[in-house]
């Protein structure tokens, strides 16, 4: 594999913004989708800047995530194509979270680069809210040692975090960037283009970084069959299962930060929801007793049903939780065993179809009952 | 006890074949027990999983979604998708440790009355044997 060497100028964020402004220069792309520290306090929010001088304050590798890039992209393209050419710089979930929304016709890319960046985690939004200064401190140790127990279990488990595992136009290695270097490495032809007309051709090796990226996603591949399996016990049963949710206040913000719950009107909040008191009174009736508000674990086993396949693992369910449920790690334990149903990675590449799109005739027979 | 436990099974039929079996099941006048209780679709690919969840959850002791054999859809390819929805709802069950017998996919044509009478009363007995739901009982739902 091949690509192009950046060497580190004061930082490796700085290296990337100088790199991003000589493509906004050569007009290689118009505007530039990135987080940017916002000046009143220590947040990020995702930004379109088209003026060189204002990236400065961007941070393409903030120490938490907001809002998931994939949100932020779909609102700008939801409706069509952007008619300027944008430079999108995401972690690898929010790239594969764009991926399948862009299969789920959220995302127009046709005009969009999208950008990844080998992602060491983010930290727990509650830990960083606590001491924001002390919380981007901690994060410059995280950028410097890869598998540190500080960023949020999600990140601790992935396993999609470093290397080529996913389908961007051009990829940042930083991962184990030695000799104040970091890479630049083309995957499609829009990534490669960018890198030439800049003047620095993909044609250094890469595969050192390669081997080491591969190495560390075989370690995350243990650890996240370990913490899945612990988690698994726990949850596992209705009784577990009801324990587990049984603090859930029913505020729904896992599903409205989710990136892939895309629908406009989700069904756990539409009309369909809003039943008779008869309903309830006869429910309450037969049980004895009727928990308010009702259908929760409805909500959560429904919501599984309709984009576990499509669960990239962000995290941003989990973050979202006021009640410190762990939404994102359950959803990874079923995620990653239904997407197996299907040999379905979520994310990995464009021209993989939704697994609910399309069918073979000659297929899951033992589902069939005779 | 168990013995005398009447299932309730909640079944999904399409309009075009199973419903339209269940239909002549009862005009040929076979015998099958009356634990089930039909709910009239017009294609099984219409069942979103959310609906099987809901009656789970809601205490029934099993959920049966019929449609025409593959190849017959009346809309194509309708049951196609049930069948992929099935098997990850299916997965989704078995991942979560609940019993995933309580959910069931059979092709039941329009002329197939007596094999529609069969299935039920087959599903009716495996169910006795497992017993209530027990969402039943479960007062924190
Ligand atoms: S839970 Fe289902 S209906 Fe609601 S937003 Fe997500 S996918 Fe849509
Ligand atoms: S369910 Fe949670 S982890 Fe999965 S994509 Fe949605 S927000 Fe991310
Ligand atoms: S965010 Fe947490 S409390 Fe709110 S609905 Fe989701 S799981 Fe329940
Ligand atoms: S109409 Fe019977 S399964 Fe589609």
């Amino acid at each position: 594999m091949k690509g192009a060497i950046l060497k580190i100028e004061n930082s490796i964020e700085k290296t990337i913004i100088e790199f991003l402004k000589k493509g906004l220069d050569k007009k290689l792309f118009d505007v530039v989708l990135i987080p940017v520290k916002v000046p009143a306090g220590d947040s990020y929010a995702w930004v379109l800047v088209q003026d060189k001088a204002l990236l400065e304050d961007a941070n393409p590798l903030p120490p938490v995530m907001l809002v998931q890039g994939a949100k932020a992209l779909s609102s700008i393209t939801r409706r069509g194509k952007s008619n300027k050419k944008i430079a999108a710089i995401m972690r690898p979930c929010e790239i594969r979270a764009s991926i399948e929304l862009s299969k789920l016709q959220q995302i127009d890319l046709e005009n969009i680069c999208l950008i990844s960046i080998d992602c060491p985690g983010a930290l727990p939004l509650k830990d960083y809210l606590e001491d924001t200064k002390k919380g981007i401190d901690t994060f410059k140790k995280v950028i410097k040692e890869w598998g540190n127990e500080s960023v949020r279990p999600i990140c601790q488990m992935c396993d999609k975090s470093v290397g080529l595992s996913i389908q961007s136009d051009l990829h940042i290695g930083i991962f184990g960037a030695k000799n104040n270097e970091i890479y630049l490495i083309p995957s499609s032809q829009k990534g490669k283009s960018i890198l030439e007309e800049i003047g620095i051709p993909a044609e250094e090796s890469m595969d050192n970084w390669e081997k080491k990226t591969k190495e560390f996603v075989e370690t995350r591949k243990k650890n996240r069959k370990k913490i899945q399996s612990t988690l698994s016990e726990k949850v596992m049963g209705l009784d577990n299962l009801l324990e587990t949710f049984s603090n859930c206040i029913n505020c729904h913000n896992c599903q409205s930060v989710c990136p892939i719950c895309y629908c406009r009107q989700c069904y756990f909040e539409s009309e369909k929801m809003k039943l008779s008191s008869d309903d309830y009174l006869i429910r309450a009736e037969s049980k004895g007793i009727l928990r308010f508000l009702p259908d929760t674990l409805l909500f959560h086993l429904g919501r599984m049903t309709h984009m576990s396949l499509s669960c990239v693992g962000c995290g941003a369910c989990e973050d979202a939780c006021p009640m410190s449920i762990k939404v994102a790690q359950i959803f990874s334990i079923v995620g990653d065993r239904s997407q197996k149903v299907f040999n379905y990675i979520p994310g990995k590449s464009i021209e993989e179809s939704l697994p609910l799109k399309v069918y073979e005739e000659d297929e899951f027979h033992d589902v069939e009952k005779p | 006890m168990k013995d005398d436990f009447e299932p309730t099974i909640i079944g999904f039929l399409c309009r075009w074949c199973s419903y339209a079996g269940a239909d002549l099941a009862g005009t040929s006048r076979l015998q099958y027990p009356p634990s089930m209780l039909p709910i009239r679709v017009m294609c099984s690919s219409r069942v979103d999983p959310v609906f099987i969840i809901t009656a789970f959850l809601r205490g029934a002791d099993a959920v049966l979604v019929a449609g025409c054999h593959p190849g017959d859809c009346h809309y194509i390819e309708g049951n196609y998708y049930t069948r992929r929805r099935f098997a990850c709802l299916r997965k989704i069950f078995e991942t979560l440790g609940m019993e995933s017998d309580r959910i069931r996919l059979s092709w039941i044509s329009a002329s197939e009355g007596p094999r529609f009478a069969q299935v039920v009363t087959d599903y009716t007995d495996k169910i006795k044997k497992l017993g209530p739901n027990p969402a039943k009982k479960e007062i924190f739902l």
